[in-house]
């Protein structure tokens, strides 16, 4: 919002709190200011000058440049990207599933359902332990389990 | 650089991208460097209020919310490990002292004062601290006076009293080495 109203008061607030120079004073009030300053320069020529001093000296100031292993330190501290997957494993599996991992996966999946979908169907048909022992028996000459424990 | 230039540029220095990261070195860590340096008047203090506020920053670009620029969050980070460290080194905080009296200095007697110049410095360093921070960051960063007060946490009002009472002490200082010389 720009503030379209400017008292000879406040021009004076803004010079002494921000200094001489129109770009340093805040945006919303910089156009309102300069148009106050631009009817009645006279009125405000002193607070410039005295604004204009510390401007001038604050513009002199020094400060030293930081050093260049500061940048080095600061970017060393900085997060890596997500590892990829590397090294003798890696470039193995590369090698051997050069499709990547999906498919063996998926393959041993279906192995494994295959298995207990056909162990399931085995065991429900009450075909397998007994029969078996049977025809054990009869090889034998026995009729059944029984009479090879009589026999005992 | 701010808005979404900003953002995205913070969203892959977060993601590890090399180039993103020196980049956002490279426009904040001057700012960071000076302010600190001019609050504590250390090099040494200043690179290491500078460091921890960037491995702040490292930890803290992964929830990045942009509701300031990177370069405001940054300096209210240095200001708030500045003022750790001058509070340990100087229990009694300088802004209850009374301001200089303040007497008409005229420019060319300023900037005649070549010895007032040099000191310009530790002028600045002699003011409370909170003024300090306010004309490190408004007059001598060149921050508009909404990112000033954010990163002083303030409001603009306050930050305006700070700002003027700096400038006057400033003044009057100058003053009275001039006529002392």
């Amino acid at each position: 919002m720009t503030v379209t109203g400017m008292t000879h008061e406040r021009l004076l607030e803004l010079i002494a709190t921000y200094g001489a120079e129109p770009m340093g004073w805040p945006e919303d009030e910089r156009d309102a200011a300069r148009a106050l300053l631009s009817a009645d320069p006279g009125a405000y020529s002193q607070a410039l000058i005295e604004a204009r001093a510390i401007d001038g000296v604050l513009s002199l100031e020094e400060v030293p440049e930081p050093s260049a292993a500061l940048t080095q330190s600061i970017l060393a501290a900085a997060p890596s990207a997500p590892r990829s997957r590397t090294g003798l494993l890696a470039g193995l599996a590369a090698m051997l599933f050069p499709q990547g991992l999906r498919w063996p996966a998926g393959a041993a999946l279906a192995s494994l359902a295959m298995g207990l979908v056909g162990g399931y169907a085995y065991a429900s048909t009450g075909i397998g332990y007994d029969q078996a022992d049977s025809a054990y028996y009869a090889a034998f000459g026995f009729d059944s389990g029984e009479d090879w424990i009589s026999l005992e | 650089m701010s808005g979404i230039g900003e953002s995205d540029q913070i969203a892959r220095a977060a993601g590890g991208d090399r180039a993103a990261q020196a980049a956002l070195v490279n426009q904040n860590m001057p700012i960071v460097f000076r302010v600190a340096y001019r609050m504590l008047q250390d090099r040494a203090e200043a690179e290491d209020v500078t460091q921890e506020t960037f491995l702040r920053a490292w930890k803290q670009l992964p929830d990045w919310q942009p509701k300031a620029k990177f370069s405001t969050w940054a300096c209210t980070v240095a200001l708030n490990l500045c003022r750790d460290r001058l509070r340990k080194k100087k229990p009694v905080l300088m802004d209850e002292l009374p301001e200089r009296v303040d007497t008409a200095l005229r420019p060319e007697e300023a900037l005649a004062s070549r010895q007032g110049i040099e000191g310009i410095a530790e002028k600045i360093a002699a003011l409370p601290e909170r003024q300090r921070e306010a004309l490190t960051l408004c007059a001598l960063e060149g921050m508009s006076n909404i990112e000033a007060a954010a990163a002083m946490d303030v409001g603009v009002r306050a930050l305006e009293s700070l700002l003027a009472r700096a400038r006057r002490s400033l003044r009057a200082s100058l003053s009275a080495q001039i006529e002392g010389d």
